[in-house]
């Protein structure tokens, strides 16, 4: 019978299977579950929000209904849990065993590859098929928390390059403005480029699925396998259903994990015969644009030196009343 | 019957299918199946039948088949309703 493990005993013993066979223990689940035989724990499974993880069957019980059972698991809680989707990361070579269980593959690195439950991305290219465009077109990936001056330039210079733009806002709700005010910001701000497609990343271009480390900012071995998987959907699935064959980016002269995404499109791109164009970063009189310059600026509470970073129609939200629980969060943080 | 809310039956085992039943404004049926080439179209029929025989115009009925038999997705699929409320 599957249970849930929450004693320091049933952990350990969990921590010593997922390890014997090749993973990792990682902390920082929502749930652990695992399946007792003989009083022995012979399969464990975990599931992180919409990712399901150190996912084992004990070698000797392999073949048998442990791995449905605790999928069964897995997945169940993950859906009663509000996620539309499920992801899973595995090892290249047990493909085949999620796939026949109904899991689609999504990308494979070489050295993990990302599947998801069911049929989540191609129903969301089938429902964005009315933006597809012939033509030259590229695509940009922007967070934009918020939208800047630095965005707009990269934003229009990107157009002017190709037929059709597609510009994909982060879905990720993991920063301070949240996904509608973002995105809204966006669309106000790049109205006057008439061939700008605006749309969202849904689960699949940095998302937390995708690339989750992006969030923590933290550039390790793990950071750098999910980019990998990140550039390989994105260039393998995404990018030939909407005609890209351009990504571009800003110089990112701060951030290093930006900075080794960037590198590894560069790397990875040509395989799928994208180009990737890198796009100097605009400057403003006291230095180089950037959404965290803005962020830093608000929690000093400078909002008269805004105006140099972000458009008026960023600046209006940031100086309105509905702003205020964000430029309160900002000071808060910076006092602490 | 009227899906209300969100209903689910089965396992992703061998020879069982997984029904995930919710609301929708028309009724759409999404197909998985590791036997899906030969058997969409048999699976499709049952579920149809089902649905006829509960009277269910809209929601969405999505599952996941490993290759189960006609009887077992009737079941599920009949047990999904019920937990969706109506029934």
């Amino acid at each position: 019978m599957i249970v849930e493990l929450t004693s320091g005993p049933d952990i350990a013993a969990a921590k010593n299977l997922i390890k014997r066979n090749g993973l990792s223990f990682e902390e920082g689940f929502d749930e652990l579950f695992g399946i007792h035989e003989s009083d022995e724990l012979v399969a464990v499974g975990a599931r992180a929000g919409n990712i399901l993880k150190m996912l084992i069957v004990e070698p000797s019980h392999q073949g048998g209904p442990l791995l449905g059972e605790m999928a069964t698991a897995l997945v169940s809680r993950g859906l009663d849990a509000g996620f539309e989707s499920l992801f899973i990361y595995t090892k290249p070579e047990y493909v085949r065993t999620f796939e026949a269980l109904n899991f689609t593959l999504l990308a494979n690195q070489g050295r993990a590859a990302l599947l998801e439950y069911g049929n989540g991305l191609r129903n969301w290219l089938a429902a964005k098929r009315s933006l597809v465009r012939t033509g030259m077109n590229g695509a940009v990936v922007m967070n934009c928390n918020p939208f800047t001056k630095g965005h707009l330039y990269l934003a229009e210079s990107a157009a002017r390059q190709v037929d059709n733009l597609y510009l994909f806002v982060v879905r990720e709700d993991r920063s301070l403005f949240p996904f509608d005010v973002r995105f809204r910001l966006v669309q106000e701000g790049v109205r006057n480029i008439s061939n700008v497609i605006l749309l969202d990343t849904s689960r699949y271009i940095v998302s937390g699925a995708t690339f989750p480390t992006y969030f923590l900012k933290q550039d390790d071995p793990v950071a750098r396998i999910q980019m990998e998987l990140d550039i390989t959907l994105f260039s393998s699935r995404i990018a030939p259903f909407f005609g890209i064959t351009r990504r571009f980016v800003g110089t990112e002269p701060n951030c290093k994990l930006t900075n080794s995404y960037n590198d590894t499109m560069k790397r990875l791109l040509p395989d799928y015969a994208i180009e990737l164009v890198e796009i100097e970063r605009k400057e403003a009189l006291s230095g180089v644009i950037s959404a965290s310059r803005v962020r830093e600026l608000m929690a000093r509470n400078e909002l008269a030196q805004l105006d140099d970073y972000v458009p008026a129609s960023t600046l209006a939200f940031l100086a309105s009343e509905a702003a205020e629980p964000i430029r309160r969060q900002l000071q808060f943080d910076m006092r602490r | 019957m009227n899906i209300l809310k969100r209903g689910q039956a089965g396992t992703m085992q061998s020879s069982d299918l997984m029904v995930i039943v919710e609301p929708a404004d028309k009724l759409i049926i999404e197909i998985e199946s590791t036997v899906k080439k030969q058997f969409e179209h048999l699976i499709r029929a049952r579920l149809e039948q089902v649905l006829d025989k509960f009277g269910v115009a809209s929601g969405r009925i999505s599952i996941s088949d490993r290759g189960a038999l006609d009887y077992a997705i009737e079941a599920r699929l009949e047990t999904a309703l019920q937990r969706a409320g109506g029934a």
